[in-house]
């Protein structure tokens, strides 16, 4: 067993952390595994960051607090905030 | 366009329903022997033909021609629709896994006009067909709805897992899955032990609307206008809100033709004060 970080990638409908999550890539650290959609997810893991960092995630990344670029060329659906919780996982 | 045809027509609100969420399904009515044969005759091609998949399954030809889907075809592009050259049979094999979110390729240099995205219009639809039961397990193809309002950004795409409100296409054998071209879909994993195929043919629009060609209502406006400026369709941060409702009101007008939308001033904020907070 070893410390390991696992990732979580929050995207949310405002910069404020409680503001609703919209989507959510789950990285855990196992070779060979892909962040996949999954077609039986009832809900998200988490509502908000703020709901994440309860259950013990930290903040590595914050999104650009300048909002959206309006006359931007694509859209990103989501301010995205970058996760990590550091845990035991086997070799 | 046949009697049958126009009977399919779809309604003010089915086509809202399109220009807010980018998709819309038809079952059109053959046997669960049709479709069954279709998955056979699937099973047996010992290689993929490719845009010649029509003539390697006939078949397939007349699903796209039923009154049905030639009836939701007509209401979203006209009814001088012509089908591209361009066709795909997907074959998803057990322990295929799920795609990245993304957005239909521009560059196909046999559709007619080469493509841009079209965020105010319907100029090309995807359409979808299943012939077997997809089930949640089987690769059910995921989208976004009304993600096709927005130009993706296929980097940060790769970065975003499972959307809130993300719409997995669970369907009956003999479904069709119309979509918006540039809507942001994904074939997801296919951790059953069938097989899952999806035929995938695109229309396109060649003329411009003078007149809606759906089954239009004008006393329905005034609630249609309503719908496209309050109906949610997926969670967004606020700053696009004004560009998607903005959007879809023009798409809307420019399938109207003559037919289009008023903008009335309404002054919402005149009545009664707030009451005091307990």
């Amino acid at each position: 067993m070893a410390v390991k970080q696992r990732l979580l990638y929050l995207s949310t409908q405002s910069t404020d952390p409680r503001s609703p999550a919209i989507s959510q890539a789950l990285h855990d650290p196992v070779k060979g595994t892909i962040v996949e959609i999954d077609p039986t997810l009832g809900s998200l893991d988490y509502e908000s960051v703020h709901d994440a960092i309860c259950d013990g995630w930290r903040v590595v990344h914050f999104p650009d607090q300048r909002g959206a670029l309006t006359d931007s060329d694509v859209e990103v659906i989501g301010f995205q905030f970058i996760l990590e919780k550091m845990e035991q996982f086997d070799d | 366009m046949t009697s049958l045809a126009v009977d399919c027509l779809l309604t003010d609100d089915q086509v809202a329903d399109f220009v807010i969420s980018g998709y819309h399904i038809v079952k059109p009515s053959f046997s669960p022997e049709f479709h069954s044969n279709v998955y056979s005759k699937l099973q047996s091609l010992s290689m993929n033909p490719g845009d010649e998949i029509n003539k390697a399954v006939p078949a397939l030809d007349q699903i796209y021609a039923h009154p049905s889907v030639v009836g939701a075809l007509t209401s979203l592009l006209g009814d001088a629709y012509v089908m591209a050259a361009h066709r795909h049979c997907h074959r998803n094999h057990p322990g295929t896994r799920s795609q990245m979110w993304h957005q239909d390729n521009l560059n196909i240099p046999m559709l007619i006009d080469g493509h841009g995205r079209v965020p105010d219009h319907v100029r090309s639809v995807l359409v979808m067909y299943y012939p077997q039961d997809v089930e949640a397990n089987m690769g059910p193809t995921a989208l976004i709805p009304g993600s096709h309002l927005f130009t993706s950004s296929p980097d940060r795409n790769a970065s975003q897992g499972n959307f809130r409100d993300q719409m997995i296409a669970t369907l009956d054998a003999g479904s069709l899955l119309i979509l918006h071209y540039d809507i942001w879909h994904a074939g997801t994993a296919n951790t059953s032990d069938k097989v899952r195929y999806m035929v995938k043919y695109l229309f396109e629009r060649s003329s411009e609307p003078e007149d809606p060609s759906w089954n239009h209502d004008p006393l329905q406006d005034t609630r249609i206008l309503d719908r496209l400026e309050k109906d949610e369709a997926a969670a967004l941060q606020r700053s696009l809100i004004s560009k998607r409702n903005y959007l879809r009101t023009k798409m809307w007008n420019n399938l109207a033709g003559s037919a289009q939308l008023k903008y009335e001033y309404k002054d919402k904020w005149a009545g009664a004060w707030p009451q005091p907070v307990k």
